[in-house]
């Protein structure tokens, strides 16, 4: 569970982003969770629930999007996804689920066999929007 | 886009008592062993230490000690591994994270941004709890390891690490330079490897009017005794850092 983590790290930042600003006004937080770190969305949900409880924000709605990886090769430049590593088992999956990073210790090119190769997108978990009122007091 | 992780790396860190990075911008001196052995000799005067490997591409602090890669369990986080096979008599315990307890062997090829990466999730998402102290074993060279943590890590210390070699001094007066730019105190320079009397390692250290912290010398029985903790922590070497980390106000 330590989607619990990463759940705390977005509710800080989401406060840090909001400054001086009435916590209040803030309507919405658009979340992307890369594909790569397959965060279990249930968990994700619940910590971020239960740690907004003591927030001034806690009104504020959360939109988790999956954002799909994709992969570059730097070699053949091969361009390739998630679902075409069909070879990651058990340990490898856990193991890129705490540190996307260590995609490179088990994920090769399916074209060239590469180890040298770009996480384009979808790697981890990213704020990618805050929606403030623009209404009364807010405006 | 925002990336939150930077947001909690001060709370994650904020129970720990001391933090310090052993760095060289020479590879090859030894900043593994000096961290390990100074965790072993913090744990033997009973302190609870953290080791947070961040050698991402040469991960060797767990085959130092003796611990072997496996998932990590998870408490809101992750939680760093114990060291085991570990003799302190007066309760100091040693626990362990890194990318090495991820990846094991396997080669581990990172650009410049995913090494950031890397440092920035592990710091982010590993619970320590209240340690004393957390040492952070270091790549060489002034690169992203160095340059991230002066900037996420607050109370950060370095203990500077170089043999007594023409070759590594030169190389390590960069580093001091470039710690005095980002304003990193020095805790020490160490002198490891030493075989008989020779002071250039004092001499630098005293150029850059950084502490001297000591030597370890070198010692046959310190690669027989890798990856065994406990008798790592009763070589020689280990009180010789030991003294280190007291010259040092450790």
């Amino acid at each position: 569970m330590h989607e619990w983590a990463l759940a705390e790290a977005v509710i800080e930042a989401t406060a840090g982003a909001l400054g001086g600003r009435d916590p209040s006004c803030l309507r919405g937080v658009t979340v992307l969770l890369g594909e790569l770190q397959a965060i279990d969305r249930e968990i994700f949900t619940f910590a971020l629930e239960t740690l907004l409880q003591e927030r001034p924000f806690r009104a504020a709605s959360y939109t988790l999007q999956t954002e799909p990886a994709r992969f570059r090769c730097t070699t053949c430049e091969r361009d390739w996804t998630l679902a075409e590593c069909t070879s990651l088992e058990g340990d490898a999956r856990e193991a890129i689920h705490f540190l996307p990073e260590t995609a490179h210790a088990f994920v090769r090119c399916p074209s060239c066999g590469s180890p040298d190769y770009r996480v384009q997108a979808g790697r981890g978990v990213r704020i990618e929007s805050l929606t403030l009122d623009r209404a009364g007091s807010c405006a | 886009m925002i990336d939150p992780r930077p947001s909690v790396v001060a709370a994650r860190l904020a129970g720990i008592g001391r933090i310090a990075a052993f760095c060289s911008a020479k590879g090859g001196v030894g900043k593994t062993l000096c961290t390990t052995l100074a965790g072993l000799a913090l744990a033997a005067r009973g302190k609870n230490v953290g080791i947070l490997d961040l050698d991402l591409q040469g991960s060797t602090a767990h085959l130092f000690l003796g611990v072997r890669p496996g998932m990590p369990r998870e408490d809101k986080g992750i939680l760093p591994l114990p060291v085991t096979d570990l003799e302190s008599a007066r309760g100091g315990g040693l626990v362990l994270m890194g990318a090495g307890v991820f990846a094991g062997n396997r080669a581990l090829a990172l650009r410049g941004h995913e090494v950031s990466d890397a440092i920035l999730e592990l710091l982010a998402v590993t619970i320590w709890g209240p340690l004393d102290a957390l040492l952070l074993d270091l790549p060489p060279g002034i690169g992203e390891e160095v340059m991230d943590l002066a900037r996420l890590v607050p109370r950060l210390q370095a203990f500077v690490v170089s043999t007594p070699s023409a070759a590594s001094t030169a190389v390590v007066e960069r580093l001091l330079a470039f710690l005095s730019e980002v304003k990193v105190p020095v805790a020490g320079v160490i002198a490891n490897m030493t075989r008989g009397d020779d002071s250039s390692v004092r001499d630098l250290a005293s150029r850059f009017d950084a502490r001297y912290a000591g030597e370890v010398p070198w010692e046959p029985q310190v690669e027989p005794a890798l990856g065994s903790a406990a008798r790592l922590g009763q070589t020689a070497a280990a009180a010789a850092m030991d003294a280190v980390l007291k010259g040092a106000g450790w």
